[in-house]
């Protein structure tokens, strides 16, 4: 066997309070793609800045073509043949494709831009990847997938020896995809070593030869794509689900159901979604990133707009009446995945956090608050999740992540909802706070709200879920049972389907 | 899937205390000018002529503190101020009826505060550019309406109660006093006060709070142009006569700079009003302490402009770590 191109040997990065890398492994070798997998946090874009020169590594070694390099900067990292191809699209959609790919550094003749030989570079490259594009269309005439190109272009200028591809298929069509595939199976036969970041497992056997996964900041798994098998990679991915005790059994329900969703769908990202959820309820939504899970919570409270789709809801006289998703909003306890950006108001007190989508309720004729009340429900409220505060008037930015995400429910608590809306609700969480998370939801449920649980963490959805929804690619896939084995849950998402358009 | 923990506290303390502080340095450097320069400032009547002075400016500042916590900005108000002053005038002018006059001066300035937050709120306009235009279509307006001409004829009824004095105090303080308890009160004791604040903090994390972030986007403009119609009023009532000149834009940066200086974050969701009243007096004072040094007009603006591109270097300090 060959040496590998890039070796990257027992990296580790510290960040202030977290070890980011712990002693982690990569090696990728000349005309091969390899496969960076790992599920969110587990260190892949770190270790990718780090090969990047964005980050500073605190140990370890990278060894690139037999010689120990070491990047200070991004530049270092460019002129030693690394390039980057991002998840988002970062052209400038107003320039031209050949100025987009030239953009960080135009060819120049007597002080001015050679835009000839912009143009005949571009064009070169392009025809590399096998596409016929006028260098001289604006960027923001393309669809998604020349979008793409374009950046793979911008990478390609400067003929780097080791390409990172940062899950590049997250916003393609399934054409657009194969065509990616098709590039990439070119640039192999170029000799180029290619690292490919994904979360869609049944890609990587199409575009692979070799796979890494990460866990928690280490590589816990390498190997040949050949013989491992996508249950393989997804249970790398996910750990060992310690059989941690269910905190209540599950439970097949039969009570009225709350909500029906019929036919929901929104643009690319959910297909025709159905669904019906029962009082009392939980109900884990189980897929990995860019599955659609956030996407169908969001659409579901009308904070994305939705193309098809009705909602049913069960009114005070216990029949399902039509429902928009902006009123549903007003009807239900919610929890984003982003608890800084969209949970928290970090500047202010917990209890006005707390009070913040009821207040109207505490207000008089004239929409004076009543302070007195405020302090009251707030200070029920901390007692009754245990919030840890010195008292209600601390600034929530200065609370631990497990007591915001407390506070986040205490928001949604004080109107006693019938349905809760949970994305990752746990995110973040030391082990202990996460439990706590946990015992709330079940003790809501128990109360008789039907509640929507999405997390990546299968070992959390185990614990308390009675049913589970499948997703993959903006669709429901499977409905399993709250007894589903981890086996099955894993077999689920990583069944690999060729064309998922294929199952309709 | 830990890396997000252990949020440190933020370091707002340091923050908290720097501004005040060199508020405080600024005011002594500016009350230590006055006394060096202009030793007659102090005796009681010429204080009563600073506090008119701050007023109008005082009431403006509160209209912009207001749109600035909800995370805009209003640079057409004191234009807006002026029109709606011309056309009450002129409304006086023509029937002689004061209490008309003063109608149609707070209605003009409220559908202009309304206009731009229809376009800021509901149309997700940009308000900078929003309002830049609308500060230019008034100007027009105010312009065109009097051939530049200032339109003196107004009633004795409108004109008589702003050159009396009350307990010794001229009727355009107590208008300021009143105007900035009610913005106090409404900033930090009613449901939309809150709304505000959220709105501006993170209009996203409102949204999902159920804050209706639209509809309290618009009304802070909508109040900014009530205050504007005030603003005029006093304007008007003091000058004895109404004239496009009522603004410009100086006058804009120095509303905006009493906001500034006095902690009103442009970047929204921070400060308190009382913080922009405090802002209007110290900017009226470094105005007279300018002008008593005897500061040529060019330098006087090149320190208020200085002060302001300070004031705002120290909001971005404050606000980097700050979740935006």
């Amino acid at each position: 066997m060959t040496a590998p191109y890039l070796r990257m040997h027992a990296i580790s990065k510290h960040f202030p309070g977290v070890a980011a890398l712990k002693r982690a492994d990569l090696e990728a070798y000349r005309g091969e793609a390899m496969a960076l997998m790992g599920a969110n946090g587990a260190g892949k874009s770190t270790l990718m800045h780090v090969l990047g020169g964005i980050v500073s590594k605190d140990e370890g070694e990278i060894i690139v073509d037999g010689r120990q390099r070491d990047f200070h900067s991004p530049i270092e990292s460019l002129e030693e043949g690394v390039g980057f191809v991002y998840q988002e699209l970062n052209s400038l959609p107003s320039m031209t494709i050949a100025e987009n790919i030239f953009a960080d550094g135009f060819p120049q003749r007597y002080g001015r831009i050679d835009f000839q030989a912009c143009e005949g570079k571009t064009r070169e490259i392009l025809q590399r990847l096998g596409s016929q594009l006028n260098p001289r269309a604006t960027v923001e005439a393309l669809n998604t997938g020349d979008r793409q190109l374009i950046e793979i272009a911008r990478a390609l200028r400067r003929n780097p020896k080791i390409l990172i591809f940062d899950e590049p298929t997250s916003s393609l069509s399934q054409r657009e995809r194969q065509r990616l595939f098709d590039v990439i199976a070119g640039l192999k036969r170029d000799g180029v070593a290619i690292i490919y970041i994904t979360h869609f497992v049944d890609e990587i056997f199409a575009v692979c030869e070799r796979v890494t996964v990460m866990r928690n900041g280490k590589t816990v798994f390498k190997g040949q794509i050949d013989q491992v098998t996508s249950q393989e990679i997804v249970h790398e991915m996910m750990g060992t689900v310690e059989n941690e005790s269910r905190l209540a059994p599950d439970q097949k329900k039969q009570s009225h159901i709350v909500l029906e969703i019929d036919q929901l769908s929104r643009a690319d990202e959910l297909q025709s979604i159905s669904l019906s959820l029962r009082e009392g309820e939980i109900v884990g939504i189980w897929g990995l990133l860019g599955s659609g899970r956030t996407e169908l919570i969001r659409a579901m409270i009308g904070l994305d707009p939705i193309d098809h789709g009705r909602l049913r809801w069960r009114g005070q006289d216990g029949t399902l009446v039509e429902i928009a998703p902006e009123s549903l909003h007003a009807l239900s306890g919610i929890v984003t995945e982003d608890r800084r950006g969209e949970g928290v108001f970090l500047p202010l007190s917990t209890s006005e956090n707390i009070i913040l989508p009821n207040i109207r309720a505490i207000a008089n004729r004239v929409g004076i608050v009543d302070r007195g009340k405020q302090k009251k429900i707030a200070r029920d409220m901390i007692r009754r999740l245990g919030i840890k505060v010195t008292s209600e008037d601390q600034t929530v930015a200065t609370l631990s992540g497990g007591n915001q995400q407390k506070v986040v429910f205490g928001r949604s608590l004080a109107s006693s909802p019938r349905l809760f809306l949970l994305d990752e609700p746990t995110r973040g969480l030391d082990v202990g706070a996460k439990t706590e998370i946990l015992k709330l939801i079940l003790d809501l449920a128990a109360a008789g709200a039907a509640i929507v649980l999405v997390s990546s963490e299968l070992e959390e959805l185990m614990r308390i879920c009675d049913r589970y929804l499948v997703m993959s690619r903006g669709r429901i896939v499977a409905e399993l049972p709250g007894a589903a084995s981890k086996r099955d849950l894993l077999a689920a998402i990583s069944t690999r389907r060729a064309t998922p358009e294929a199952r309709q | 899937m830990t890396v997000y923990q252990t949020e440190a506290p933020i370091p707002e303390l340091r923050s908290r205390l720097i501004r005040p502080l060199i508020s405080f340095a600024l005011c002594i450097v500016v009350v230590a000018i006055l006394a060096l320069y202009a030793p007659s400032f102090f005796k009681l009547n010429n204080i009563i002529n600073i506090l008119v002075q701050t007023s109008t400016l005082a009431v403006m500042a509160v209209g912009m503190a207001i749109v600035m916590i909800g995370g805009g900005i209003d640079l057409s108000l004191p234009f807006n101020a002026a029109l709606s002053a011309v056309l009450g005038a002129m409304y006086m002018r023509t029937t002689g009826d004061p209490a008309g006059g003063l109608a149609v001066m707070i209605i003009t300035a409220i559908a202009i505060g309304a206009f731009n937050g229809i376009a800021v709120g509901y149309f997700r306009m940009i308000p900078f550019v929003v309002t830049l235009a609308m500060m230019t279509v008034a100007n027009g307006a105010a312009v065109w309406l009097t051939n530049s001409i200032s339109i003196a004829d107004i009633p004795d009824a409108f004109v008589d109660p702003f050159f009396r004095r009350y307990l010794g105090i001229p009727l355009s303080v107590y208008i300021a006093v009143v105007v900035s308890l009610f913005a106090i009160l409404l900033s930090s004791i009613t449901v939309y006060g809150r709304w505000l604040y959220a709105v501006g903090i993170n209009s996203k994390a409102a949204r999902v709070a159920r804050i209706p972030d639209r509809k309290v986007i618009a009304l802070s403009y909508v109040i900014a142009g009530l205050m504007a119609g005030i603003a005029a009023i006093m304007l008007t009532g003091r000058l004895a006569s109404a004239s496009a000149n009522l603004a410009s834009p100086t006058i804009v940066l120095d509303v905006v700079s009493a906001c500034v200086v006095g902690g009103i974050s442009v970047y929204g969701g921070s400060g308190k009003i009382h913080g922009a009243i405090f802002g209007a007096l110290f900017m009226t004072l470094l105005n007279n302490a300018l002008n008593a040094a005897e500061v040529t007009i060019y330098v006087n603006q090149i320190v208020r402009g200085a002060i302001i591109v300070a004031f705002v270097a120290f909001d971005r300090f404050a606000a980097r770590g700050i979740a935006r």
